[in-house]
């Protein structure tokens, strides 16, 4: 390895990302529109659900029950039937998700101490929104009633880590793992698969220039772009979503740093293996992208998938990063927590990067 | 004219069957994600791990211990020996769930002196620390009603009766399934379309067909046309993974495939725009990669729109897919007609045009230029 070589194929591909705005501005500026977008978009909150009412009560105690659900804020009244029929139709077009039915006699029975029923019809077909929804409504009616609270066991429940439970704090915090799996990858194989089909890899096939010096060249400045991303969007989090830092900001440094290196290494193996970009962006998406927002734990509890699929998220370096991360950022997790998921983390990057030189030397024989 | 067309469009049909490698990919997206997306993703509460420190050693704490067990939402990872050891597995992710049973529960509990009960939680994901916490009041309800000999003494409460309509079942299954599915269409249609029309832009190609009397109409609708095949063809397969999870198909099929193809001409129609502004295939595929995200979740095809905060809220109504997410409930689970299902059909055939006339603008301009 002769440095030289390695700092001209560095300044190379420095020279060329510099020159091309779209990407350059793309590699800058996406990772941040993307935290803002999602940070704000993936709300696990759910506000306003549109619901229907059937009074066939008609009394205050029914009266009552309705202004708790309108008092919430979780949903909001957009219509009052006379006749069972009229849901139907009303659910069809989707005008409400969710229809509070309270049955006539409702206040007599209250008022006689006995435990009367209500109905709470919901549309299950977006069931992310209707089991929250739902769960919302039946605390609410659960709740509501007019005699005292007399619990024999008094639950004391204390909330870490998040305790207003803003679920954009979790959310924004998972995407730093999701952001440096979508563009670091990206942006490095697609700078190699380039050369490839434009022909001008051959050009380095045939200089003196080694596999590990073209490699590094070309991940450096990757590596380094990359970090800055992470940089980035971790102050972005910091500052404009108010994403609490109770950890070190040195392990975290290092944590980001073996994870950076870890996708930028999975983006080299895809290209070693690729000759064209089309197919490398479609690798990319099904390998690092796509996993990392559905088998990372981002937003989807790992705790709860099935068996198989538990295992098959361990393929992807994103579950170990993003546990990382909201360990060490919310958690204030130190290394001897954390041992587990780093040095997961660090075989699977010395294996990638192991898996790309040895195939991209068999290519170049 | 039409042999124009035609020649342009076997030519594109050649190119994309020769590539295996990225049909591969497609069936891929079209069925094994989906498939595995279908056991992965889920809100619901199941198995949360918890930790139990039981100071208490009694037959009462030790049912109570058992109803957590028994129950779907919580799995007892672990008996921690203190607290120091129990806050430790939390930072880790070990646990995300605490209980300590005080050392005179059983006691107490027996003399009617209301003990307490701790519980710790981890809020980072406030969604099912929030369902956690329901779901412990329901078992130390149930558990508080068994113990009583006089149930009535705790009070009358309201019971709501749940109706889940169009999705009995009540598992994510089914919107995971289809949600998947939409996002496999757009992608394919999206990224496909842009690639093949930026690689001739690339390689020159495009200027020789600009001195040729084809018409950038035609350009376009020689592209469109092989990919809305593929588009739809790749569909097929999904339909095995569709009845795997038997998700219910109440409407009619042929309205779907139907409604699919506008659907896909206007996620195609992004694709071309793409392809109309940048100059590179990379470029290209960098726009088409992080424009497709915010499309696919400001959509709801991941968290409902209603709980996005009031200025994204309009920007949804631009996403096709969230049209499409409608019309795939609809008919699959609704089995509605389309009666109740035009207006997002021609709200995606809209956005579809509008998409194609930009391009169409910008293509012309670039090559005057």
């Amino acid at each position: 390895m002769k440095l030289h070589r390695l700092y001209a194929v560095m300044r190379k591909e420095t020279r060329e990302i510099v020159r091309d705005h779209v990407t350059l501005s793309t590699a800058f500026l996406f990772p941040i529109v993307m935290l803002f977008m999602f940070g704000y978009a993936i709300s696990l909150e759910v506000e306003n659900v549109s619901f229907g009412v059937l009074d066939q009560d008609q009394t205050p105690s029914s009266a009552h029950l309705i202004d708790e659900f309108k008092e919430s804020a979780y949903f909001k009244l957009v219509r009052n039937y006379d006749s069972e029929v009229q849901i139907h139709k009303s659910m069809e077009i989707n005008e409400v998700k969710l229809v509070l039915v309270i049955p006539p006699g409702f206040n007599s029975l209250m008022g006689r101490e006995e435990n009367p029923e209500v109905q709470l019809l919901i549309d299950g077909t977006y069931s992310a929104t209707a089991l929250v929804a739902l769960n919302y409504g039946m605390t609410i009616v659960s709740k509501f009633k007019e005699v005292e609270d007399n619990s024999l066991i008094d639950v004391q429940t204390r909330i870490w880590y998040n305790p207003s439970l803003r679920s954009m704090i979790y959310v924004v915090s998972g995407l730093y793992a999701v952001i440096i799996a979508a563009f670091p990858p990206l942006l490095t194989t697609l700078a190699i698969v380039r050369e490839k089909e434009s022909g001008s890899i051959q050009q380095i096939y045939a200089s003196p220039l080694t596999v590990p010096e073209f490699l590094l060249g070309k991940l450096i400045p990757y590596g380094v772009i990359s970090s800055l991303q992470l940089v980035s969007i971790v102050a972005f989090g910091y500052y404009w979503f108010g994403v609490p830092f109770n950890g070190s900001l040195g392990y975290l440094a290092i944590a980001g740093l073996i994870y950076v290196f870890c996708n930028v290494g999975i983006g080299l193996l895809i290209s070693t293996i690729t000759n064209s970009q089309l197919l490398a962006v479609l690798l990319a998406l099904v390998v690092t992208m796509m996993p990392s927002i559905l088998f990372s734990g981002f937003v989807f509890p790992i705790y709860a998938m099935a068996e198989p699929v538990q295992a098959y998220t361990h393929l992807f370096p994103g579950r170990y990063f993003v546990d990382v991360s909201r360990g060490i950022i919310l958690k204030g997790a130190g290394p001897s927590e954390m041992v587990r998921p780093l040095s997961f983390l660090l075989v699977y990057t010395l294996g990638v990067f192991f898996a790309a030189v040895v195939i991209f030397k068999k290519k170049v024989a | 004219m039409w042999t124009r067309l035609k020649s342009l469009m076997l030519k594109d049909v050649i190119q994309f069957s020769r590539d295996k490698t990225i049909l591969g990919v497609v069936f891929w997206l079209y069925t094994m994600e989906v498939l595995i997306c279908g056991y992965a993703m889920t809100f619901e509460v199941k198995d949360l791990p918890i930790a139990v420190i039981d100071h208490n050693q009694t037959v009462i704490s030790r049912n109570l211990i058992d109803k957590f067990t028994l129950s779907e939402a919580f799995d007892v990872a672990g008996y921690p020996d203190n607290q120091e050891q129990a806050e430790s597995w939390m930072r880790s992710g070990k646990v995300k769930y605490v209980m300590v049973i005080p050392n005179n529960f059983g006691e107490d509990l027996r003399r009617g002196e209301s003990p307490g009960l701790q519980i710790l939680l981890d809020g980072t994901n406030s969604n099912a620390a929030s369902l956690a916490k329901d779901y412990t009041a329901a078992i130390v309800r149930n558990f508080e009603m068994e113990f009583t000999d006089n149930p009535v003494a705790l009070g009358s409460t309201v019971r709501p009766v749940v109706q889940i309509w169009y999705n009995r079942a009540q598992t994510l299954e089914s919107f995971v399934v289809l949600s998947m599915i939409v996002a496999a269409i757009m992608m394919v249609g999206t990224i496909h379309s842009a690639a093949s029309i930026t690689r001739e832009k690339e390689v020159g190609t495009v200027d020789q067909l600009m001195v040729t009397p084809t018409q950038v109409w035609e350009i376009f609708l020689a592209k469109t046309i092989p990919t809305l095949a593929v588009g739809i063809l790749a569909f097929f397969p999904s339909l095995f993974i569709i009845w795997w999870f038997g998700v219910p198909i109440k409407g009619s099929m042929l309205l779907f495939v139907f409604l699919m193809a506008i659907f896909l001409v206007s996620a195609i129609a992004i694709g071309v725009l793409i392809a109309s502004i940048t100059k590179t295939l990379q470029q290209t595929l960098l726009l088409c990669f992080f424009g497709l995200f915010p499309i696919l979740f400001l959509s709801g095809t991941m968290t409902p729109t209603e709980s996005m905060p009031a200025f994204l809220q309009p920007i949804t109504y631009l996403s096709p897919v969230k049209y499409f997410m409608d019309i795939c409930m609809g008919v699959f689970l609704k089995g509605v007609g389309m009666a109740e299902l035009w207006p997002a059909a021609l709200n995606m055939a809209i956005i579809g045009a509008v998409l194609y006339i930009i391009a169409a603008w910008r293509f012309k301009h670039n090559l005057s230029s």
